[in-house]
């Protein structure tokens, strides 16, 4: 089998995938992409093993970003960057299939007027107008463009939906954040989570970079985001944090990720800086008992996880993390916001906790519960771990998406071409 | 509660346009009152009677690429956005009030999209005219072996607003069953067909065909026992097929001294769709590459207004509709109405409305030879085809009296208005 994946950032969510197709199955995995991600970063036998251009896309990018609704003109401009990218770097060497991450849409549709390879949608998320995502944080001061931006992110989404010939979104709320008339020719199939890597088990104490060490002392509580943003609630994280720490002497805070707004518009409201420095300064947070990693790679990351005696996720109703997946295979106690994406995968006492995303108070008391008596929430950590080895696993996801692949391409395309 | 008659809030990128006649009839006839939000506004001859009368213009203005008097294709639904931001924009500011329902148009100007900041209750209504298929239908399926890339990712783009629209809660509107089938199946079952119907008393009066004595158009005379052979459109396009009438009318000139061919449009072209002649001329190109054989009997009228159509179609012994498979063309639902034997060239929009042999005749459209066949066997005896512009004017009285036609629209808007305004049901047994 000969795939393209084709994807805005590598590796993102096909880069491990298509390592393992190529591993395991001998499949040949091409790319086209536009950037490498820092994070994750893309391992050496992915550069080794696949096949990945980088699209040519020699537009200036304006600092501060682009206002809307300019940006949907550079979408389109980004999309026949693609095509060209197709020209020249696939040619006639057609793939058996193209794998391509939907939000983008525009590529895919461009693409099927170019190639008769059946494409399959990667169907991340569809925004809804209101009290979702970007609008849920109805606590925070409101963005101008909020009635406005979620009418019409969705449009390369929509063309994405049209041009493609299956579909498939790693969760269950993700399908269902489509809308209804999609949902039935989208397939729930995870992407795969590195158990190998991201495991129960005794790690050595752990140096910080400002040269502090986590010892056996201390309680662990961390959170982990790509940003460090409102959409993944790291202000609510703070104000926990700090109720937490007025109780607990020895609870030390471990946060990876970038102080950047990756979703929605943070910086609207908070005067020139940076998300993590706004929400610091409001909640009175007391530096010194905080431990900012930045983006790091994952073997530290895991390392963080496994050592970890709490893992707080108070997100919105988004996209769920990766690092929600990452905590829950090493083992730790998670307790996450009673929001449907994180209810799919935790089950209250079960595989972590829940709490309602606004209650801080409440936060505090079930995370004080966990680091006050770790024991007693041993098991639950185990069986995160074991749900998430089982279910969500590569050993689990990758045959499940081969086969998946295999049936698309036998199936050929919705219109015969 | 929902006002009775209804406040009508209408968004579209021109006034009158397309929905300036429905507004029209609504507050003429069902007492509505209506705010149009328009950016540009038609000379104040073609506006309806109502305007200023219970129908009140509005005029919004448009930022950023909007500005642009034409813009690269990658643009075009960044410039549909301005608009809808720029009829937003006025609306708050002016805050009509109360607004029972919305009427809005997707043209890819999506002109409704965010009317709900303003108004989050008021169902809306958007009227959809055509779904791109990027290498099919009006003109691509001729242009196949020329298609520019940019031309079919154009295509496929310019469905983005539309999506949007039909994916924001509004309730889509077409006019025909051949327009809905060209959306997506997942929408289909969504739309409520309804044509916006033709004004059968203005294309009722009497008959001005071969035979009567008298006749004119545009204050020409028309000779004694002459056959008039007419085609109108808009714009002179090729979509509305300019090209096939200038060679049928070359061979009915040839063949038949007695006839004249009466075109009524002009201007150039508009529309993105004819890739290769946007901007230009088309009826002088058409004209150019086939000259017309005998130009005294090839009358150009130009833009003319309804009522000088309503009398081209009066008198026309053979009316003539050789559009490329596109939205239905008015003047074909009108020269029905106005009893006209109907000359159209095959495609599923034509076979909608056209019986062949019964209420029109239908040729293949790659076959002129049929074409003039057919043609001039109606010339050759319009006496004996009448039985079919009678049906065809029955046809048009049943379906396309646009009385019946926007009743049913009224009773669409007023439905929803009522359903707004009803209180939620509690949920439980």
């Amino acid at each position: 089998m000969d795939v393209l994946f084709i994807h805005q950032a590598f590796p993102a969510q096909f880069g491990r995938l298509a390592l393992e197709l190529s591993r395991r199955y001998g499949w040949r995995c091409r790319f086209l992409i536009e950037t490498y991600s820092a994070c994750p970063t893309p391992s050496k036998a992915m550069l080794d093993a696949l096949e990945i251009h980088q699209v040519r896309d020699t537009r200036e990018k304006p600092k501060g970003g682009v206002p809307w609704p300019q940006v949907f003109g550079r979408w389109l401009e980004q999309c026949l960057a693609y095509r060209s990218a197709y020209e020249w770097a696939i040619g006639e060497d057609r793939p058996d299939l193209i794998v391509a991450h939907g939000g983008q849409g525009a590529p895919i549709a461009f693409l099927r007027e170019r190639t008769n390879a059946p494409i399959v949608n990667y169907c991340e998320y569809y925004f809804p107008n209101r009290f979702a995502d970007l609008t849920y944080r109805v606590d925070l001061p409101p963005a101008e463009l909020a009635p406005f931006y979620p009418r019409c992110i969705n449009a390369t989404t929509l063309l994405a939906m049209q041009a493609s010939d299956a579909g498939y979104a790693p969760t269950r709320f993700q399908r269902d954040s489509f809308p209804e008339r999609y949902r039935p020719g989208i397939e729930v199939h995870f992407d795969g989570i590195d158990t190998a890597l991201y495991r129960p088990r005794e790690v050595p104490p752990i140096a910080l970079p400002d040269g502090r060490t986590i010892g056996p002392g201390h309680r662990v509580v961390t959170y982990v985001s790509r940003g460090l943003e409102s959409m993944r609630g790291f202000d609510l994280f703070v104000e926990v944090a700090g109720r937490i720490a007025r109780e607990r002497s020895d609870a030390v805070f471990v946060v990876a990720g970038a102080g950047t707004t990756y979703y929605g518009w943070d910086n609207h409201y908070t005067d020139g800086a940076d998300f993590r420095s706004w929400a610091m300064e409001r909640h009175g947070a007391d530096a010194s008992r905080f431990a900012f990693l930045g983006h790091v790679e994952p073997e530290v990351l895991s390392a963080v996880l496994a050592r970890s005696d709490l893992h707080l996720f108070p997100s919105v109703p988004f996209v769920p993390s990766w690092s929600l997946f990452n905590a829950m295979a090493s083992g730790c106690v998670v307790l996450g916001a009673d929001v449907e994406p994180v209810r799919e995968v935790v089950e209250e006492g079960r595989t972590g906790l829940l709490a309602p995303l606004f209650d801080s108070a409440r936060w505090a008391d079930r995370a004080l519960e966990v680091l006050d008596r770790p024991g007693e929430f041993g098991p639950i950590g185990r069986s995160a771990a074991a749900l998430i080895r089982e279910r969500y696993g590569l050993d689990a996801c990758v045959p499940d998406l081969r086969d998946y692949f295999d049936r698309v391409a036998s199936r050929g395309r919705k219109d015969g071409r | 509660m929902a006002q009775d008659p209804l406040c009508l809030l209408c968004v579209e990128p021109r006034f009158p346009g397309r929905l300036g006649a429905v507004a029209d009839w609504l507050v003429r006839k069902r007492g509505y009152r209506c705010w149009f939000y328009c950016h540009g506004v038609d000379p104040q001859d073609r506006w309806p009677g109502s305007t200023g009368r219970g129908l009140e213009v509005v005029q919004f203005d448009v930022g950023g690429v909007a500005k642009e008097p034409s813009v690269a294709w990658t643009r075009s639904l960044e410039r549909g956005l301005c608009y809808a931001y720029g009829a937003w924009e006025v609306i708050e500011a002016r805050r009509p009030r109360p607004v029972d329902v919305v009427l809005g148009r997707s043209t890819g100007l999506g002109s409704t999209l965010f009317v709900p900041a303003f108004a989050p209750r008021a169902p809306i209504v958007n009227l959809f005219d055509y779904y791109y298929h990027p290498r099919r239908l009006d003109l691509a399926d001729e242009l196949v072996d020329r298609l520019p890339p940019d031309y079919v990712n154009w295509r496929v783009a310019a469905n983005a607003m539309d999506l949007l629209d039909l994916e924001n809660g509004v309730v889509p509107w077409t006019s025909t069953e051949w327009q809905r089938s060209l959306y997506p199946a997942e929408y289909r079952d969504d739309f409520f067909v309804q044509h916006e119907g033709v004004d059968l008393r203005r294309l009722g009066g009497e008959s001005r065909r071969s035979g009567s004595r008298g006749r004119s158009i545009a204050g020409r005379s028309i000779p004694e026992g002459a056959k008039v052979v007419s085609f109108v459109a808009m714009t002179t396009d090729r979509l509305r097929g300019f090209d096939r009438f200038v060679s049928l009318a070359n061979r009915l000139l040839r063949e038949r001294p007695d006839v004249i061919c009466v075109a009524a449009g002009g201007g150039t072209v508009g529309r993105g769709l004819d890739v290769e002649h946007f901007g230009a001329d088309f009826a002088e190109i058409a004209m150019g590459r086939e000259p017309i054989v005998d130009p005294e009997r090839f009358w150009r009228l130009g833009r003319v207004s309804p009522v000088a159509v309503a009398e081209v179609l009066r008198t026309s012994d053979l009316h003539v509709d050789p559009s490329r498979p596109y939205v239905l063309s008015r003047s074909t639902v009108e020269a029905m109405a106005s009893g006209a034997v109907v000359l159209g060239w095959d495609s599923d929009p034509i076979r909608e409305v056209i019986d062949d042999a019964r209420t029109g005749l239908i040729v293949p459209p790659d076959d002129s030879e049929a074409a003039a066949r057919v043609a001039l066997g109606v010339l050759d005896d319009p006496i004996g085809h009448r039985p079919i512009g009678e049906a065809a004017r029955e046809l048009a009285r049943d379906r396309f009296d646009r009385d019946a036609c926007l009743s049913r629209l009224a009773g669409l808007l007023d439905d929803l208005a009522k359903r707004s305004y009803a209180p939620p049901r509690r949920g439980g047994g």
